[in-house]
C-alpha cells in the first residue's frame, strides 16, 4: 500500500529525514518509535503533504502512485489520514461544517452523492457516539478550547467519519489518561475494517499495548535504525533508546 | 475639521433649486435648520487630510469634492424587483427608498396621520411606528423636531451638514415604551445608478423605555454607477431600551458611501450595532455612541471587506459619560487585492465614569500583499476605577489551519473560504435576529465567494 524509499527531507534548509525506508502492506499496523526530535512527526507531515517540508531525495508511492506529486487534499481524498500530534485550533469554523466539507470532497472523489447538512448531522452524531464524544462538541469551533484529550478524541472522530485506508497516528496517546486512551484505542480498533493500514507514531510503548503493531521501527536521527516485532518495543521500554543511538553512530 | 476652499458652486446651485422645488412646503423650523446647515457646509468645505486633521488622515474625499452629483428629481418609473433583498421571515416592517425617494408600492408601512399623532405615540402596548420622516414632520410629531439634528449637529461635519441641508424625508422609527417588536424593521435604500445621483438617507430611531426591536438599514446598488450616498442615522434610547441595529452596505464598486451614526444611550439601555461593509469604492463610516447614564451598554461590531481598490474607513467613538456603563467593540477587516482598510476606535472615559468597562478589538486579514490596513485605538481614560482593554492585529490566513483543512480532503479554495468565514463569524454571530443574520450571512457569502 505504502512504499517509502530512501526518503530525504528538509525543513528550513535543515535535513531532518536522512534516508527512510518503510513498506506498509494492507491490513498491517506499523509502529514508528524514536526519541524526541528524531524526525517522527516530520515523516508523518511529509507523507501527509505539509508545505515547508521539502523532499530532497527518495520516493513514496501509495497504491503504486507517486504520493509526493499529490497535494495534501488529494492524498486525503485517496484515503490517507494524519492524526495530528498537535491538532490545530480554528476559531469560527464549526466542526460539523468543516468535517462535512471534507466528507463531501471524499464522496465527490469517489463519485458518490454529497450529503446535505441534515443527513450529515445524523452521520456525525452517530460517529460521535461511537467514539464516545459529546455530539454537542461537533457544533463548536474546530479544536478551540478543547482539552488535549478532547483534541485527540476529535481526531478519532474525524477518522471515523472519513474512513481512511491508511492512518498515520502521531502521538495519539499524548494528553490521554488511561481510561481515555482505552476508549480512543477501542475507537481506532473498531474502525480497522479489512483493507485498513495503520502507522502508529509514538515516543512511548504505552499505546502499543492497546494497539498491537505487527512491525516496529525505530527512527534515530532521521533513519530507521532498527526494525523488528512487538518485542523490539518492549526492549525499548526497558532499555530506552541509548543503545540504539550508539548503534546508529550518533 | 480644517477649512477647505469654498464648496463647489454646484452644491449651492442644487441647494437653491432644492429649496424652491417642493421643499418650500416644509415648516419654517425645518427650512431654517436646512439653511443653517448649508451655511455650515459652505463654511466647512469637505474635510482634507491636512496636518492636524487626524480623523481624516487616511481618507481622501477629494474624488467626492471634485465630482458633480445631483439629486434625483423623482424615483425611477420602472418597477424594481425586491426579491433579491427580501428578508427570510414572514413579516417585516419595511420602508423602501429609491434614489432618495420613498416608494410606497414597495413599502409595507403606510402610516396614517392618526398613527403618527403625538397622543397616540408612546402608549404602552402599541406596535412600532415605522414611517416616513416627511409624514412625521408634516404631522408635527414633537419628537422629530426635538431630536432631528440634536445628536448630529451640522456645525462640525461637512457631510452631516450636507445631509441636513437636503433633509426632506427619510425613515422615522419609534418604538413605544414597553413594546417588544418581534419582526425586523427593514429600511432599504436603493440607488439605481442611472446617473451620478446623490442621496442623503436620513434615519431617526427613538427606542422607548424597556422596548425591544431590531432595525436593519440596508444600502444597495441596482445597477452600478458612481453615485454618492451620504447617510445619517440618529438613535435615541429611553431607559431600559434594547435596540439591535444592523447596517448592511453593498453599494456599487464605483460608488461613494459616507455614513454617520450617532447614538445616545439612557440608563440601562442596550444597543447592539453590527455594520457590514461589502461594497463601494470609497467608504467612510462613523459610528458613535454617548453612554450618558449608568448601566448603558453598547456592543459595536463591524465587518469590512476590501477588494479591488476599495478604501473603507471605520471610525468608532464611545463616550463613557457616566459611571457603570460598558462597551464592547469587535471590528474585523478582510482586505484583498489592493484595497485599503482603516479602523480608528475612539474611547473616552470621562473623569467621573468610574466602573467603566470598555473592550475593543480590531483584527484584519490581509489576503493580498498589496492590501493595506491602518488601525489605531484612541483611548482617553480620565477615571481610575476602570477595566479597559484594546487589541489590534493584522495577519494572513493561518498556514497551519489551512494545512489541517486540506489534510481532510478540502481543496485550497474551499479551505480558504472556510477560514475567511471563520474569521468573520464572530461579527455575524452578533446579529441576534435570526432572519437578519441569515440575510446578512448570505450577502457576505455571495460577496466572499468571488474572493480567495
Ligand atoms: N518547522 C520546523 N523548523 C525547524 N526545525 C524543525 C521544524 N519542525 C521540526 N524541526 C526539527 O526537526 C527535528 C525533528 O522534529 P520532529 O519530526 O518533530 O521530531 P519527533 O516528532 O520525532 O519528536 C527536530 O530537531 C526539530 O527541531
Ligand atoms: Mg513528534
Amino acid at each position: 500500500m505504502l512504499e517509502v524509499r530512501d526518503l530525504h527531507a528538509e525543513v528550513n534548509g535543515v535535513e531532518i529525514l536522512k534516508g527512510v525506508d518503510l513498506s506498509v502492506g494492507v491490513d498491517e499496523t506499523h509502529a514508528i518509535m524514536g526519541p524526541n526530535g528524531s524526525g517522527k512527526s516530520t515523516l508523518a507531515y511529509v507523507l501527509a503533504g505539509r508545505p515547508g517540508y521539502e523532499v530532497t531525495a527518495g520516493s513514496v508511492t501509495f497504491d503504486g502512485d507517486d504520493l509526493l506529486a499529490l497535494p495534501a487534499e488529494e492524498r486525503a481524498r485517496r484515503g490517507l489520514f494524519l492524526s495530528f500530534q498537535h491538532p490545530v485550533e480554528i476559531p469560527g469554523v464549526r466542526m460539523d461544517h468543516f468535517l462535512r466539507a471534507g466528507y463531501n470532497e471524499l464522496r465527490k472523489n469517489a463519485g458518490e452523492e454529497q450529503l446535505d447538512p441534515l443527513k450529515f448531522d445524523r452521520l456525525i452524531r452517530s460517529k460521535a457516539k461511537a467514539v464516545e464524544m459529546e455530539p454537542a462538541m461537533t457544533k463548536r469551533a474546530v479544536n478551540e478550547g478543547f482539552s488535549g484529550g478532547e483534541k485527540k478524541r476529535n481526531e478519532v472522530l474525524q477518522m471515523a467519519v472519513l474512513e481512511p485506508r491508511l492512518r498515520i497516528l502521531d502521538e495519539i496517546d499524548s494528553g490521554l489518561d488511561v481510561d481515555a486512551l482505552r476508549e480512543v484505542a477501542r475507537g481506532i480498533t473498531d474502525l480497522s475494517v479489512p483493507g485498513t493500514s495503520t502507522i502508529l507514531v509514538t515516543h512511548y510503548d504505552r499505546v502499543l499495548s492497546y494497539l498491537e503493531p505487527d512491525h516496529v521501527h525505530v527512527l534515530i536521527d532521521g533513519r530507521i535504525a532498527r526494525s523488528g516485532g512487538r518485542a523490539l518495543a518492549k526492549e525499548i521500554e526497558e532499555r530506552g533508546y541509548d543503545w540504539l543511538e550508539a548503534g546508529a553512530g550518533v | 475639521m480644517t477649512q477647505h476652499a469654498t464648496a463647489t458652486p454646484s452644491w449651492a446651485d442644487q441647494f437653491h433649486r432644492f429649496e424652491h422645488n417642493g421643499a418650500e412646503i416644509s415648516p419654517a423650523w425645518l427650512r431654517d435648520v436646512r439653511k443653517s446647515a448649508f451655511g455650515n457646509f459652505e463654511r466647512l468645505g469637505f474635510p482634507t487630510a491636512r496636518k492636524g486633521n487626524e480623523p481624516w488622515k487616511y481618507t481622501n474625499v477629494r474624488p467626492i469634492a471634485e465630482a458633480a452629483f445631483t439629486l434625483a428629481e423623482h424615483a425611477p418609473d420602472a418597477g424594481i424587483d425586491l426579491h433579491a433583498y427580501e428578508l427570510p421571515c414572514p413579516r417585516v416592517h419595511q420602508l423602501v427608498f429609491v434614489d432618495g425617494h420613498y416608494e410606497p408600492g414597495l413599502s409595507t408601512e403606510p402610516v396614517s396621520e392618526a398613527g403618527l399623532h403625538s397622543d397616540v405615540l408612546g402608549r404602552h402596548g402599541d406596535g412600532p411606528v415605522v414611517g416616513r420622516l416627511a409624514d412625521a414632520i408634516e404631522y408635527r410629531v414633537p419628537l422629530v423636531r426635538e431630536q432631528l439634528g440634536r445628536l448630529a449637529p451640522a456645525e462640525g461635519n461637512a457631510f452631516t451638514a450636507l445631509n441636513t441641508a437636503f433633509l426632506r424625508d427619510g425613515a422615522f422609527v419609534q418604538i413605544p415604551d414597553g413594546t417588544f417588536v418581534p419582526e425586523p424593521i427593514y429600511l432599504l435604500f436603493i440607488s439605481t445608478g442611472a446617473q451620478a445621483v446623490v442621496t442623503h438617507p436620513r434615519v431617526l430611531i427613538a427606542a422607548g423605555a424597556d422596548s425591544s426591536a431590531t432595525v436593519l438599514q440596508s444600502f444597495h446598488s441596482l445597477d452600478g454607477g458612481a453615485y454618492l450616498t451620504n447617510a445619517l442615522t440618529e438613535v435615541v434610547t429611553s431607559p431600559g431600551a434594547n435596540l439591535r441595529l444592523c447596517t448592511l452596505q453593498i453599494e456599487s464598486g464605483d460608488a461613494f458611501h459616507i455614513a454617520t451614526t450617532r447614538m445616545e444611550q439612557a440608563r440601562d439601555s442596550r444597543v447592539s450595532s453590527v455594520v457590514v461593509d461589502l461594497g463601494g469604492q470609497l467608504v467612510r463610516r462613523e459610528t458613535a455612541t454617548l453612554l450618558g447614564a449608568s448601566g448603558a451598554d453598547v456592543n459595536l461590531c463591524g465587518l469590512y471587506y476590501g477588494a479591488g481598490e476599495r478604501h473603507v474607513d471605520n471610525q468608532t467613538f464611545v463616550d463613557h459619560a457616566a459611571p457603570g456603563a460598558s462597551s464592547n467593540e469587535v471590528y474585523k477587516g478582510i482586505l484583498d487585492d489592493s484595497s485599503h482598510g482603516v479602523f480608528s476606535g475612539g474611547v473616552l472615559v470621562r473623569p467621573d465614569s468610574q466602573q467603566t468597562v470598555a473592550h475593543q478589538v480590531n483584527k484584519n486579514l490581509l489576503l493580498s500583499s498589496d492590501a493595506e490596513v491602518d488601525t489605531q485605538p484612541k483611548l482617553e481614560i480620565y477615571a481610575d476605577d476602570v477595566t479597559c482593554t484594546h487589541g489590534a492585529a493584522v495577519g494572513q490566513l493561518d498556514a497551519d489551519a489551512l494545512f489541517y483543512l486540506k489534510s481532510r480532503g478540502i481543496g485550497e479554495d474551499v479551505a480558504r473560504n472556510l477560514l475567511v468565514h471563520g474569521f468573520v463569524s464572530e461579527v455575524l454571530d452578533a446579529i441576534e435576529d435570526g432572519a437578519v443574520r441569515q440575510h446578512v450571512e448570505q450577502a457576505v457569502a455571495e460577496c466572499l465567494s468571488g474572493s480567495r
